[in-house]
């Protein structure tokens, strides 16, 4: 550490740089790994707050929601501890000038799907929504008519609930008779029984009793079938890995210039006896404290310019996750920092002396 | 007290029609207190003999001995702790660090070396050198003159048995290069080392207590009046 220290304090102009590339790097890999999360919570946050162990969808929905119609009569709750039925619609919801794509659920007022209400009240009647409190960032509020897309039927808005967006669109939570008048209009009857799935809660999904024609899965499966879920975290992960591998080698490159151009001190050093393992562990040290400081200060780069950001752009920083890519970072930089370690055990000591 | 010994050592590079004897059966003997100049002109063989006395790179045949241990039977490890503990290095590039400072050169010898000199000791030695002032100071902002003074205090620091100098003379003037061969008898008979000179300059033997001529590899034992007078 103390040779590793020395050359930094009086090489500031050039560990600067290299720190500096650090910081961009950490700085990106922080900020896509907080994109990811946001993307994934934009996705999943109604279901995650359903607290439910699995959904009963039809075989051949392909595990999508909107495609999957059941008859509330084709589960009778076999081998589950609770269950309920979910009815949707997706629509473009509008009040005056402001326009949002939303997903409507359709619940049970006693299931345990039912939302929290965080303002206002549940509803009560037909047409009264939940609607998921982003719908306010834009402009809704409590009491506000909204007319659909689809329907010339109207919904009012009578309370807001946290959480609650679905495939990256925001929530109303509403009664069944209401979605089936939604869906059917005046042709409704109240007497409906087409849901979409069953969401379940169990200790073991492979006792739930379900007719051949219907599929049990867990919910993080459903979940990674959302459209385009998968692809989109996919995409985000394997850029933050490349972020890594891109780390690594830009370390190793810098450190691989500075040690070369060291290697007739080095060679001085190893002539006086001092051993190529104290040099080696010196580079280690020089690396450790470069990645440390570029991943300390691209962590606090991103945090802060995530408090700035617009609530359009969703970045939501989970900190352990941030803390483990943070370790990531430096380990791999360290490891970049082996090829030089490798050179300097090669160093001959003969080089001190001149011909 | 022998502090090193060679015995019939030789050294060759390559083979055949490539083959080229850096070093002829070379017998050579450096005692405690005592200066020895090795001369020469370039490609006579100097270095390779300093590098092998410095247990740097090992003979094709021979034995190189230091303080009584056969150099020849040690790996690269523990000839390497044995030139830390043993050795002090004069270096023509001098030997010293450019991002540490002159106080910090000698704790770095510190951190990888016990029983290095005590604070009292190093404060007479830098008195001696007259580079006490100089601390503080970066190689890059020292003069040629005082970078062989820093490079000397550095060699001893360790309280080594035998100084190996390679050309320490070579970047500084002629004024300059009379005080360091001066300064080096002095240190040599003060700490009883054994000091081995190698230089091209036959001007500075005067203060030596032996000369070797080397040329085209082959050592040899003169007299100093040869060159003094």
């Amino acid at each position: 550490m103390f040779l590793a220290w020395n050359e930094i304090k009086n090489n500031k102009l050039r560990f600067t740089l290299v720190i500096g590339v650090l910081v961009l790097i950490s700085y990106l890999v922080f900020f896509l790994s907080g994109l990811a999360n946001g993307l994934e919570q934009l996705n999943r946050e109604a279901v995650d707050k359903w607290e439910a162990d699995g959904v009963i969808l039809t075989e051949e929905s392909d595990l999508r929601l909107q495609q999957s119609i059941v008859s509330a009569d084709d589960f009778d709750g076999a081998g589950v501890d609770e269950y309920t039925e979910l009815s949707q619609l997706s629509a473009i919801a509008s009040h005056g000038d402001k326009k949002e794509n939303v997903f409507i659920f359709a619940v049970d007022e006693a299931s345990f799907i039912m939302p929290n209400v965080t303002e206002g009240n549940a509803f009560a009647d037909e047409g009264e929504v939940i609607a998921d409190d982003t719908l306010k960032e834009d402009g809704f509020e409590i009491g506000d008519e909204i007319s659909l897309s689809s329907t010339e039927e109207t919904l009012e808005i009578t309370g807001f609930t946290d959480k609650a967006r679905f495939n990256a669109a925001p929530v109303l939570f509403t009664d069944l008779n209401t979605l089936e008048t939604l869906q059917y209009g005046e042709m409704a009857e109240g007497d409906n029984d087409a849901v979409n799935a069953f969401v379940i809660r169990t200790d073991n999904l492979d006792s739930v009793e379900a007719d051949e024609a219907l599929q049990v899965v867990d919910t993080e499966t459903f979940i990674e079938n959302l459209p385009g879920y998968t692809e989109q975290n996919l995409t985000l992960t394997l850029m933050i890995y490349f972020l890594f591998v891109i780390s690594a080698v830009v370390l190793a490159i810098f450190l691989y210039v500075l040690t070369i151009q060291k290697i007739s001190i080095f060679g001085v050093m190893k002539a006086q006896g001092i051993s190529s393992q104290y040099l080696a562990g010196s580079v280690v040290a020089q690396t450790f404290l470069l990645s440390l400081a570029g991943v300390m200060i691209g962590l606090v780069l991103a945090v802060v310019t995530g408090l700035f950001l617009p609530a359009a752009v969703p970045v939501a920083f989970n900190y352990i996750e941030m803390l483990v890519y943070g370790m990531i970072l430096i380990a791999v930089s360290v490891i970049g920092a082996f090829i030089s370690v490798q050179t300097i055990v090669r160093i001959d000591p003969l080089r001190a002396i001149g011909g | 007290m022998a502090i090193l010994e060679l015995k019939k050592v030789q050294k060759t590079f390559g083979s055949g029609r490539t083959k080229v004897e850096a070093m002829k059966e070379t017998n050579f003997e450096a005692q405690q207190g005592e200066l020895v100049a090795v001369i020469g002109p370039s490609g006579s063989g100097k270095s390779t003999f300093l590098s092998i006395a410095g247990g740097l790179q090992t003979p094709t045949a021979g034995e190189v001995r230091m303080n009584g241990t056969a150099l020849t039977d040690l790996k690269e490890k523990k000839r390497a702790a044995l030139r830390l503990k043993e050795v002090g290095f004069v270096l023509q590039a001098s030997n010293l660090v450019p991002y540490l400072n002159v106080g910090q050169q000698m704790q770095l010898l510190d951190k990888v070396k016990k029983g290095n000199m005590s604070k009292a000791e190093s404060e007479a030695l830098y008195q001696s050198l007259g580079i006490d002032h100089l601390l503080c100071s970066f190689p890059k902002d020292l003069s040629g003159g005082e970078r062989q003074r820093v490079a000397i205090a550095k060699a001893l620091y360790t309280n080594p048995s035998l100084i190996l100098a390679d050309e320490p003379t070579a970047s500084l003037d002629s004024d300059r290069a009379f005080e360091v061969m001066r300064m080096l008898k002095e240190i040599t008979e003060e700490k009883q080392t054994a000091t081995i000179v190698v230089t091209h300059d036959t001007r500075l033997i005067e203060d030596c207590d032996k000369v070797y001529q080397m040329t085209d590899g082959n050592m040899e034992l003169q007299e100093k009046e040869r060159y003094t007078v």
